[in-house]
């Protein structure tokens, strides 16, 4: 699981009205190289809640990005910026951990990459 | 928290080129990965004995009461259980449990990409994120290499195919994704919502497609037609009918009991079964043809608070389901002797008599539960979807096809 998918991940257990975002608990994270392509991070810059970003990151061991969610200029020039943010999104994986809803504890495994987001019967 | 954070070698990537350079991967295109997870659940025949429908039309209304009056199954009630959300037996049975046993044979056969499917995908803009619900074996993930995908899907075997081919995946239910709204540029329900076995949660599969795209998004669903092209297939299809409703609810199911399987009410005209002829692969991976045209169905007019929505629509529907027969199918999908061995679920499945043997053609047979749209019904039920319009229609290769947008902001 990377963290562009995190950044949309949201506990849906009945009752639970913002399940947004799930605690990282890492386990096991691995990194692999992906291209970078900076229309593209800038594209989804505008997609993401900065923060559950960088607490994300942090728990799976990168602390590089900053607290506060940068303004246009640096989203346009600063490309060791860019560059951060693309290590973060597409490079960082949850091969081994759990994902924690907010409000009720509940947690979501993540084996081998793969979240298992389903519910039990009596959490729908 | 202890991280162990090293350098992995990915040994395969369907959509980049790769080279290695001192023992790391660098991917050579924009490789973008698709997560796919997507669980049909089945859908149970319910009922409420203190409910009490009341409708004048006399024969709705004694199959109603019958409904009414049979016990409920234990076990399997719960207040939750009355959710749209929650996945019904007939769904457990034969959508999730087959794939699930089926996942590698079925991967191998899922290779072609649909025409307008990829059109669809590759006419989106430059890095869009794009949300496969039900991806199945990941066929569309990654398709467009400038877009990046996220899939999910309801089987496990499934997602584990899409993850080994190096697609961002995760195990979720089209019918109550684990996403926050307004994320992705574009969502596609390719060949999934006919898994789902009542109106509520087809129409909820619709709105949940549409609240997890951004504003002025659009979404893709494609679900076999009841009108198909080759009609020869339609022999291999068994129409689900009261003599298959014991398979359907359970052995011991109200709906099992004399007084529903002597009513007139319940006794549907049911198409003889054929021999399989030696088409069988093909026929396997097609919708059954040849339909006469099937009546638009009736749909419920009633608006009711939640929960009492929730038990009248699946009562409801339980009862148009029956009356429409020939919108409900068991379609089988043979599964190679040799596969079934590496597969180990069908020792179980043939023990409990979810599949059978044909000796004659090797293989063993499981049934695939299949709600066919019949023309004009996907669009009616998206229309129902508040916030979106319908942009596209289309039928191809015997597919009922629809493309909505979903409404942008206002803006003052």
């Amino acid at each position: 699981m990377r963290l562009i998918t995190h950044n949309m991940l949201s506990c849906n257990i009945k009752g639970v009205t913002n399940g947004f975002p799930l605690r990282i608990e890492a386990g096991n994270v691995i990194e692999k190289e992906v291209d970078f392509n900076p229309d593209f991070i800038r594209h989804m810059f505008a997609k993401l809640e900065w923060k559950a970003l960088v607490e994300g990151a942090r728990s799976m061991g990168y602390a590089e990005l900053p607290e506060d969610s940068p303004d246009a200029a640096v989203l346009e020039s600063d490309e060791s910026f860019l560059k951060k943010l693309h290590h973060a999104l597409l490079e960082l994986h949850l091969e081994e951990g759990a994902l924690v809803c907010p409000k009720t504890g509940r947690k979501f495994p993540v084996n081998k990459g793969i979240p298992n987001m389903l519910l039990h019967e009596d959490e729908v | 928290m202890i991280l162990d954070v090293l350098r992995s070698i990915r040994t395969s990537s369907s959509s980049s080129t790769t080279t290695t350079t001192g023992g790391r991967i660098i991917l050579q295109s924009f490789g973008f990965y698709s997560v796919s997870t997507s669980k049909m659940r089945d859908i149970k025949v319910k009922s409420d004995s203190r409910e009490l429908i009341t409708s004048s039309d006399e024969e709705e209304e004694a199959a109603a009461q019958i409904i009414e009056s049979v016990s409920i199954r234990e076990k399997e009630i719960s207040s939750s259980s009355l959710s749209v959300k929650s996945t019904p037996e007939i769904e457990k049975k034969y959508v999730h449990r087959v794939y699930d046993a089926i996942a590698p044979h079925f991967s191998s056969t899922r290779f072609a990409k649909w025409p307008k499917v990829a059109a669809f995908l590759e006419s989106l803009p430059c890095g869009s994120v794009i949300l496969d619900a039900g991806c199945g074996n990941g066929k569309y993930l990654g398709l467009n290499p400038s877009c990046f995908f996220i899939g999910c899907d309801i089987s496990h075997p499934l997602i584990k195919i899409c993850s080994d081919k190096g697609q961002e995946v995760l195990v979720a239910d089209a019918v109550n994704l684990p996403y926050r709204e307004d994320f992705g540029d574009a969502a596609i329900s390719i060949a999934v919502l006919h898994h789902l076995s009542t109106e509520s949660r087809r129409k909820k599969a619709i709105e949940e497609l549409v609240r997890v795209v951004k504003p002025g998004g659009f979404v893709l669903i494609t679900v076999w037609a009841a009108e198909q092209e080759d009609t020869s297939l339609l022999t291999k299809w068994t129409p689900l009918s009261a003599k298959y409703v014991e398979e359907w609810v359970g052995p011991g199911s109200p709906m099992n009991s004399p007084r529903v399987r002597n009513n007139p009410f319940f006794s549907l005209e049911s198409i003889p079964e054929t021999e399989v002829s030696t088409k069988e692969q093909k026929a396997d991976n097609s919708p059954f043809i040849g339909l006469e045209s099937i009546p638009e169905s009736e749909e419920s007019t009633r608006e009711l608070k939640e929960t009492k929505a929730s038990i009248v629509e699946q009562k409801e529907e339980s009862l148009e389901a029956l009356k429409k027969s020939q919108q409900e199918y068991f379609v089988p999908w043979h599964l190679p002797y040799h596969r079934a061995e590496v597969s180990g679920a069908s020792a179980s499945a043939l023990a409990t008599g979810l599949a059978k043997k044909d000796d004659r053609k090797g293989a063993v047979v499981y049934n695939r539960y299949y709600h066919v749209f019949s023309e004009g019904e996907l669009e009616r039920l998206a229309s129902r979807v508040g916030n979106a319009m319908i942009v596209d229609r289309f039928y191809d290769k015997s597919n009922w096809c629809i493309v909505l947008q979903k409404a942008a902001l206002n803006q003052d």
